[in-house]
């Protein structure tokens, strides 16, 4: 399957690779944004709403101002002036909840913060949060799970990926469904889910009268630095982001929250810097959550599974001012072959807190419809699940009309069936048996799109023999450091250990968003050419230092291999390392900038690429004490080329133990009394712990895909989420013949 | 919160005295070449902010007595996080659900944000500073290295601190006794065949 290009030599590329911070996050040396400590540092808790649609009629601060520490009470009439933002062009001004903290005295959600208290201590400013008094006029919330659309449903026309994927609707779906010799019309249901990521938000601000720093727990530094601008305006060279760590944040860090307003204001209020970090209780309510989304998917086949007909109408719920879509329609277009396709969607305005995109935004709810939708049709045929997805693998991407760059699904497909045993599963339900447990085993496809945004990277070379790399993208903790060591150390011939890698800052190079399993891909063409003009640079130094073995020389007669500058005709073996060029010609360093251009929202694509896989999954059913377990699961990932595959099977797995939540553990749910997420902490929102989690194999092909960039390679963080849950409940139908079709399975639902 | 340092540098004397402003030391960080120091070393001192009701206590923390007064509420988590600086512990829920405030007392694993600091005057306390430093690394923390056993490294801390802990508790030989150990520590983003992994491999070298 494997077919490298480049040879592994020497190369740092596709070489399993530690971390190189990784000694910083093992010794609690790495820097998360609530890590950072300053003189005369304030506490910030906000007060959050306790209804969830109403208005506040008074807040009694009274009490709470007179405690001991307490510095300021603030609400709606003494912050100050916190402005509105807009969407700019690109990735500009992005804000799911646009509406500004205390714009106004309307309650939309529960949670929503209505004052804030900050004092000499966190443990004051608690107290004085909670002594803070609000009487409201109160109406009934609307949480309700059931969705309808608000409006007249339209189809799907732009998706996550190319700009434009028009064609979510081709020939006559709803007749061809009518004439279909094999019909399926099923709905299926994801609930709300919350991100969750270990560190909480926080934000650190310092406002020191004209300039505003925010250490914030951002997946996006430079787009938060705009929306705060605006907000505050502010010129934006005044705003400053950093993000030396992020404790993770699955979308829920990719765009501003209300809190991070509020620290910069009360900073600017008080003059000294304030620290906000949000509860893990309010991050259920206040920072972002996956949607509920309601699929009903209609099939229409052959006999032989075909698929003559393919609709799918879904909504999902979001807040009562913003307009999240959850484009669960974002890989129905192209996944399968189809001739007549319908992909509809509406929305339903709920009194929650903005929804967000949540790993595999779209895709992942999306997957979980189709794919199931898939499986049942293959049952209901009596045709090996495998099978039907073979018989309409697609030969072009069928939305956009063009050939797809690299796509191996079959080949997913066929190392997953070898490696997982998949030819000795007997169809019928019940009828696998181990250690006196029920087997169940389920499969599915996945796929997630694959594209650049903009790159920035600045490279140098210095004087002892060192480099450093920048670039204002985060590592999320996907490896992003790693990875650009990996990059500089392969272009400019420097060892790993003595490559300075600097993200996480807007003083930095514009780097991409953590989101969308782009940022990988993005900055290889930034970095490489980076570096290219780092020894450029050198080159020509080499050429015009006095007492330069290069002196006579043109800099195309010279080249630099393995971190030595040589004369072609000499060969490397006579080269100089360039930190002796460096010191004769009495420098410090050179330093290259470079860019790479987007391929996201290209209008014109000539190829479409996507990343492909499949997962293959074993549960075990213990019917007597309704026992249900994950116990195997082999997951096949088509990305391209994998750059460090110790941290690429890492972040697949990791997305596998996330599956596992969303199949049979997550979901947040909304009291239909006071709208509160009533499950709102780690005991209650159950996700996968260490002893829930089974083997699992991860298999790459590591097909280079040279559309995406030189090296071949796409973004694996997102696409092993997608697919998994309809693996597993496909594995729950085989072992105990329910059908799951609203997530999460539940005991309940078994027995 | 007060102190009287016997002889180690204060937060804030650290930072006015590194880098010249408090923000250009705090962002130094890089990851490669120099380890930048990070201002763990110090405590609070008496320009901190008075605190009604105050306790005096000692805490003795890797090894180190720290002279304190801190507010009775605080919780040994924010005692060591907001009062010490030592913010390699983190906070995830305050609540005792996802351990990543895991720490010793008295060389048994704890979530330091369900007890006071107040209940710990004379304990043991060790911290992961304590446990190895980025250029000492315990074997735990190298095997974690090795293995890849995190991600954002987020919940690191206190996964190392369960598992250096787990090494002298009564735990199976197998997989599956670890995973059983190690579920009281979350991680997110799912790392923890990695984890296990390197816990089995400090337990069979040990």
């Amino acid at each position: 399957m494997a077919t490298t290009v480049e040879a592994p030599g020497t190369s740092p590329i596709g070489r399993s690779t530690p971390r190189v911070d990784g000694p910083l996050k093992v010794s609690g040396a790495a820097k998360y944004a609530s890590d950072f400590h300053f003189p005369g540092m304030l506490y910030a808790v906000p007060v959050g709403a306790t209804i969830a649609n109403g208005r506040v009629v008074k807040i009694d601060a009274a009490a709470a101002e007179k405690m001991p520490g307490v510095r300021k009470i603030f609400h709606r009439e003494n912050i100050g002036k916190i402005s509105r933002s807009v969407l700019g062009p690109g990735f500009e001004g992005i804000c799911d909840e646009r509406r500004p903290p205390f714009e106004d005295d309307v309650v939309r959600y529960y949670g929503q913060y209505i004052a804030l208290a900050v004092a000499d201590t966190f443990e004051s400013a608690k107290a004085a949060a909670d002594a803070v008094r609000v009487s409201y006029d109160k109406e009934k919330p609307n949480v309700s799970t059931d969705l309808k659309a608000d409006d007249e449903p339209q189809v799907v026309v732009t998706t996550f990926g190319p700009a434009n994927r028009v064609r979510s609707e081709r020939g006559d779906a709803a007749g061809a469904f009518a004439s279909a010799p094999v019909k399926l019309d099923q709905t299926y249901v994801t609930p709300a889910e919350t991100h969750n990521p270990i560190e909480l938000h926080a934000t650190t601000a310092i406002w020191d009268g004209s300039t505003l720093t925010l250490y914030e727990s951002s997946q996006g530094v430079f787009n938060l630095q705009g929306v705060l601008a605006q907000m505050f305006g502010l010129p934006k060279e005044n705003v400053r982001v950093i993000t030396k760590f992020l404790g993770s944040g699955f979308g829920g860090k990719l765009w501003p929250w209300t809190h991070c307003p509020l620290a910069a204001a009360a900073a600017r209020q008080l003059g000294k810097p304030v620290k906000l970090v949000v509860s893990r209780k309010m991050m259920f309510q206040t920072v972002g959550h996956r949607p509920r989304t309601q699929q009903r998917v209609r099939l229409g086949a052959a006999a032989d599974g075909k698929l003559i007909s393919l609709q799918q109408d879904y909504v999902n719920d979001k807040a009562i001012l913003d307009h999240y879509h959850e484009d669960c329609g974002e890989a129905t277009a192209f996944q399968y072959s189809v001739p007549n396709l319908r992909v509809a969607f509406g929305r339903a305005k709920r009194n929650i807190g903005s929804p967000t995109a949540m790993r595999g935004p779209g895709a992942v709810p999306g997957l979980y419809a189709t794919e199931s939708a898939l499986n049942e049709l293959a049952d209901q045929l009596k045709i090996d699940p495998v099978q039907i997805r073979v018989l309409n693998e697609p030969k072009i991407d069928e939305s956009l009309g063009i050939p797809f760059s690299s796509r191996h699904l079959l080949e997913c497909f066929s190392v997953g069936a070898e490696k997982f045993g998949w030819s000795k599963r007997t169809a019928e339900v019940g009828s696998m048996k181990r250690d006196g447990l029920t087997l169940g085993w389920g499969m599915a496809g996945c796929t997630w799109v694959a594209a650049r945004f903009p790159a920035a990277a600045s490279v140098q070379l210095r004087d002892d023999g060192t480099a450093r790399v920048a670039c204002g993208t985060q590592d999320i903790g996907t490896g992003t450091y790693t990875v650009l060591a990996q990059l500089t150390a392969q272009r400019a011939g420097v060892p790993l250990d003595k490559i300075e890698v600097v993200l996480g800052d807007t003083s930095l190079p514009a780097g991409p968003i953590s989101g969308g399993s782009m940022v990988t891909g993005s900055v290889i063409p930034a970095v490489f050419a980076a570096a290219d003009n780092a020894i450029a640079s050198l080159l020509n130094i080499a050429v015009t230092t006095p007492g330069s073995a290069f002196e006579k020389r043109k800099p195309d007669e010279l080249a630099f291999e393995g971190g030595r500058v040589f004369a072609k005709v000499d060969g490397v073996a006579k080269g100089v390392p360039f930190a002796d060029l460096l010191g004769r010609a009495n420098l410090r360093l050179v330093t290259g900038g470079g860019e790479g251009a987007a391929t996201f929202g290209n209008p014109k694509p000539k190829f479409s690429t996507q990343s492909f896989g499949c997962h293959f999954v074993e549960v075990t059913w213990q019917a007597e004490i309704a026992r249900l377990r994950v116990s195997r699961v082999v997951t096949v990932i088509d990305a391209g080329r994998i750059l460090n595959p110790l941290a690429g099977r890492n972040q697949v797995e990791g997305a596998v133990v996330m599956g596992i939540g969303m199949a049979l553990f997550e979901h947040t749910t909304y009291d239909p009394q006071n709208g509160a997420p009533i499950n709102s902490n780690l005991a209650d929102y159950v996700m996968a712990v260490n002893a829930d989690v089974p083997p699992i194999e991860v298999h790459f092909l590591d097909y280079p895909d040279k559309e995406i960039n030189e090296l071949g390679a796409r973004g694996i963080g997102e696409i092993g989420l997608a697919g998994i849950a309809a693996a597993i409940t496909a594995a729950v139908h085989h072992a105990t013949g329910v059908r799951v079709r609203e997530l999460p399975v539940k005991i309940e639902d078994l027995i | 919160m007060r102190d009287d340092p016997p002889s180690s540098p204060s937060r804030r004397e650290f930072l006015q005295t590194t880098a010249g402003t408090a923000a250009a030391a705090a962002i130094a960080g890089s990851v490669g070449g120099p380890v930048v120091a990070t201002a763990g070393a110090g405590v609070t001192t008496a320009d901190g902010p008075r605190i009604e009701g105050a306790v005096p206590i000692t805490l003795r923390i890797n090894g180190k007595d720290r002279k304190l007064r801190v507010d009775p509420r605080t919780t040994l988590l924010d005692c060591i996080r907001e009062t010490v600086d030592l913010t390699g512990t983190k906070k995830g829920c305050d609540h005792g659900q996802c351990g990543a405030c895991t720490v010793h007392v008295n060389g048994r694993r704890v979530n330091s944000c369900l007890s006071f600091a107040v209940m710990h005057e004379g304990e043991e306390i060790t911290t992961i500073e304590g446990i190895g430093g980025p250029d000492s690394l315990h074997p735990m923390q190298a095997a974690f290295v090795a293995c890849d056993g995190y991600q954002c490294g987020y919940c690191t801390s206190g996964q190392i601190m369960s598992a250096v802990a787990l090494l002298k508790e009564p735990c199976g030989a197998d997989d599956a006794a670890v995973k059983e150990l190690m579920s009281g520590n979350i991680c997110r983003c799912g790392a923890y065949l990695n984890i296990v992994s390197a816990i089995q491999q400090v337990r069979r070298k040990a």
